[in-house]
């Protein structure tokens, strides 16, 4: 067997079930690593290593007792600092939560517990999963394993770099413009964002309710696939939770993609954010590869990416105004000042702005569904190659143009996989998008394509 | 979009929105304003009434949940 903190989750749940891996000796590995080498990386903020032997123990008992188990017993993971844990400090990467212990655990983290999983800790985020990469906050900024002195992206930078390190095979991550999509891009592994309302966001320190979504990622589509089988569903305590059953993600995983028809934003591409070259060859070969397989692929034209911009970003900065509103009036300097500079002028938005927003929203999502409605997927890149890690200028909020934002205005499943490497080593993104609820779709192209490309069988070096 | 306000107009912005903010924050703000601002002016308004927007109410989301 190889080292075993290089193993899927699809392949350790395998060995673990026939008694041939540990939940303890898997645990180990991971906590090696992160003790060895996380220094590097600063993925993880808050390390819950005693918990994760206890609860490995725990795991390897219920095995060795013949207890029934599912695929994500003794399984270790991790998440994101936004993630509410009992009795576990929950920072948001803030000053002004340096002291914040939950008494209950969120959602998601019931489930992952409920399911057998072993936490291992809780990752770097940029602050309340906004402002970053900021280096006057309460951890310092996760690295990108691939390059280290090169950005992992955000928000949920510590996960995607965790995972792609070999420091955990699965963590949950949230999404409100890209923040799963965007550092599963930048590491060069596997992040769905799911529809909206698909995984619960109870618990989750919200960042903005209407777009904030929570979903997991991993180094394979398979493996996000077993995840969501445990975190998706109905909530009645998060009111944008959806009561739609639940296929078997696993099973929809069959490989075949022939006949499904592939739409490409193509002006998004060629006019309002011309891909480099490079990316722009990565993301060809990619549509290629799904030619092979038997897809078919035509452009389709879309509102312009600045109306999605327009929209989400002037609905964020309210809701985040009124999130963060009394901190922001008596102790502003407990901030970082990227995201009190991308959060302060929401108090000066008027109510009609804001439903105004609410309003192009209403068209914007009718008009992805209209085009969703002609195609089975999109794909377009997520992002250009990981950029260095330093300090944006924080008015790019206001100012960039988002590849991945349209999707949370729309709220359509749309996952992140790898689709080769730049001459530096980084790698490429490809973004697969599909009909609301259709997550299922979106994780059999994502693995199928996985499966017939090599990028999976390199690791970065640390 | 109308003529950008003056700093002393965004003071009382500020103000009516709570903020009471030291000089240097106060930069921040008048920047990161004038960001907002410009999105605002591109959305769309002279809407019909009836237009709805996406973040209507819901009732049965906030039934209590059944036992």
């Amino acid at each position: 067997m190889s080292d075993p903190a290089f193993l899927t989750i699809a392949e350790a749940s395998k060995l673990i079930a026939a008694r041939k891996l540990s939940p303890v000796e898997l645990t180990e590995a991971y906590l090696g690593r992160i003790a060895k080498l996380d220094h590097l990386l600063d993925s993880f903020v808050t390390l819950t290593a005693e918990r994760a032997r206890y609860e490995a123990k725990a795991a390897e008992a219920a095995v060795m007792a013949g207890q029934p188990i599912g695929r994500l017993h003794g399984i270790p993971y991790c998440l994101k600092d936004i993630y509410e844990t009992a009795g576990i400090r929950t920072t948001a990467m803030s000053k002004l939560l340096a002291d914040n212990v939950p008494a209950r655990d969120s959602y998601c983290q019931e489930k992952m517990a409920a399911a057998g999983g072993v936490l291992l800790g809780k990752n770097a985020t940029w602050e309340f999963a906004h402002g970053g990469p900021s280096w006057d906050v309460l951890f310092p900024p996760a690295r990108n394993p691939w390059h280290r002195d090169h950005s992992p992206a955000g928000s949920s930078s510590g996960s995607a770099a965790a995972v792609a390190a070999g420091f955990s095979p699965a963590t949950l991550g949230s999404d409100t413009g890209g923040s799963i999509r965007g550092p599963a891009a930048a590491c060069g592994i596997a992040g769905l964002k799911p529809t909206y309302g698909l995984v619960s966001r109870r618990g989750v320190i919200p960042n903005c309710f209407t777009h904030d979504h929570a979903g997991p990622l991993a180094w394979t589509t398979e493996d996000v696939a077993i995840l969501m089988q445990v975190i998706a569903g109905h909530d009645p305590e998060d009111p944008g939770s959806a009561d739609v059953p639940i296929p078997n993600y696993e099973v929809a995983l069959t490989g075949d993609v022939k006949g499904l028809v592939i739409g490409v934003p193509a002006d998004w591409l060629e006019m309002e954010l011309p891909l480099a070259p490079a990316t722009r060859a990565a993301f060809d070969a990619a549509l290629e590869v799904f030619r092979g397989l038997g897809a078919t692929v035509r452009p389709v034209a879309l509102p312009p990416l600045q109306q999605f911009d327009d929209a989400k970003r002037t609905i964020a900065v309210a809701e985040l105004f009124t999130i963060h509103g009394q901190d922001l009036r008596t102790r502003p300097e407990l901030f970082g000042a990227s995201l009190r500079y991308r959060i302060i002028a929401g108090g000066l938005v008027r109510a009609e702005d804001y439903i105004q927003a609410q309003r192009l929203r209403t068209d914007l999502a009718r008009a992805m569904q209209k085009v969703m409605a002609t195609v089975d997927l999109l794909m377009l890149p997520t992002a250009e190659p990981a950029g260095k890690l330093e300090p944006l200028p924080p008015s790019a909020l206001f100012t960039k143009a988002s590849l991945t934002t349209p999707f949370n205005v729309g709220g359509n499943p749309a996952l992140s996989v790898c689709c080769g490497f730049a001459a530096n080593s980084l790698p490429f993104s490809l973004q697969i998008v599909g009909r609301l609820f259709d997550d299922a779709t979106v994780l059999r192209a994502g693995d199928a394509y996985e499966k017939v490309t090599p990028w999976r069988d390199k690791r970065p070096i640390l | 979009m109308t003529d950008a306000p003056s700093q002393d107009e965004i003071v009382r912005l500020a103000r009516q929105a709570g903020l009471d903010l030291p000089p240097a924050y106060l930069d921040e703000l008048v920047e990161a304003y004038g960001h907002v601002r410009a999105m605002v002016a591109r959305l769309p308004a002279g809407r019909p009434h009836g237009d709805e927007p996406a973040h209507i109410f819901v009732p049965q989301k906030f039934l209590p949940a059944k036992e």
